[in-house]
């Protein structure tokens, strides 16, 4: 047996195992990218997966590092590969139960922009679903508060998206000073 | 005597000065320019070596920084301001009694530096008057020192600040 091939017998991860037997369904992709698992989900089981990931006692991915999205509007390899769905919420997870780090990315169709919130299962997911409200405009369905949280409230449009022009709309000449709260 | 209170000030036989109230005043207010730092970005790390000892901004009078800016005449605004900032700042400004002056420290404070996107204000001179803009990214402390002085020369030349020439326009 060659070296090369003892490299490929790697166990596969426990998370990889744990979510094809029971969640087969909702698993539409799996990579590796730098020793961090990535696992695409299905949005319509994406609450209940990162619920299990969360309370299953063996994985316990009880720290939520991030949450962001990307526009894949620009990436015709991304939109071929998940049903050219324009925007992929990240949620970025760590477990201190050994299992490290895990990325769960979530594909958002552009006319239906709602995913539910998992405020209730981490409370620092509050502040960074606002984050990609604001920047995206995608809708946490059951967030407590989500307004914008970096742009000022009259901000109209969602700057991270590709369509977005780099140089504004006009905001930074034309702002209305009485609007806004101090 | 080493007081020098400009042209117009004479001197008769050493116990007498002759002056105008203005040239007074004027000498008053240049020796204790009081600063508000709006300080938001890596500027401001210049602006607080500036303060310290090695530089040590109080050799010309200017060390009493005020946090609040109904105390303070100088407004040194060192930083990127963005769109959500500036109304702050601009509510900062109005707050400074008159009469006042305002140093727009850095490229991005006087025109946007490289920061040429939705969010960020293109030069704070489109929405509060500017006096002395300094150039740099940051700026030594030395151009800080050198901006300050040049309030200094504005006050004992007599000329109104930026803001006052903006309202009797």
């Amino acid at each position: 047996m060659s070296e090369e091939n003892q490299v490929e017998e790697q166990p596969k991860p426990l998370i990889l195992q744990k979510l094809e037997t029971n969640y087969a369904d909702a698993l539409l992709a799996q990579d590796a990218a730098r020793g961090t698992v990535v696992v695409v989900i299905h949005k319509e089981q994406a609450y209940a997966v990162l619920e299990y990931l969360k309370t299953d006692p063996e994985l316990a991915y009880t720290f939520l590092v991030d949450v962001t999205a990307v526009d894949n509007s620009q990436m015709e390899s991304e939109l071929m590969q998940f049903d050219y769905a324009r925007f992929m919420v990240v949620y970025q997870l760590y477990s201190y139960q050994g299992q490290g780090r895990l990325r769960v990315k979530v594909p958002v169709h552009e006319n239906d922009l709602n995913i539910p919130s998992v405020t209730g299962l981490w409370k620092g997911a509050n502040w960074l679903e606002r984050e990609t409200y604001d920047m995206f405009g995608i809708h946490f369905d059951g967030h407590p508060d989500l307004r914008r949280i970096l742009m000022p409230d009259d901000f109209e449009g969602y700057p991270l998206r590709k369509d977005y022009p780099l140089r504004g709309r006009g905001e930074r000449e034309s702002f209305n000073f009485e609007k806004q709260n101090v | 005597m080493g007081l020098d209170f400009g042209q117009g000030a004479e001197q008769t036989d050493g116990n007498i000065i002759t002056t105008t109230i203005d040239k007074v005043v004027n000498w008053g207010r240049k020796n204790s320019l009081w600063p508000m730092p709006f300080g938001t970005a890596c500027c401001a790390i210049e602006m607080m070596a500036t303060l310290a000892s090695k530089f040590d901004l109080s050799r010309f009078g200017s060390e009493a920084i005020r946090f609040s800016p109904r105390q303070s005449d100088l407004l040194i605004v060192s930083g990127r301001i963005s769109i959500k900032m500036m109304p702050v700042l601009k509510r900062i400004y109005d707050q400074m009694p008159d009469p006042k002056w305002v140093i727009s420290m850095g490229a991005c404070a006087s025109c946007g530096g490289v920061f040429d996107t939705y969010t960020l204000i293109q030069g704070v001179d489109q929405f509060i008057p500017v006096d002395v803009y300094i150039p740099g990214c940051p700026p030594r402390p030395e151009d800080l020192i050198d901006a300050v002085i040049q309030v200094q020369q504005k006050i004992t030349s007599g000329a109104s600040p930026k803001g006052v020439e903006a309202v009797y326009e």
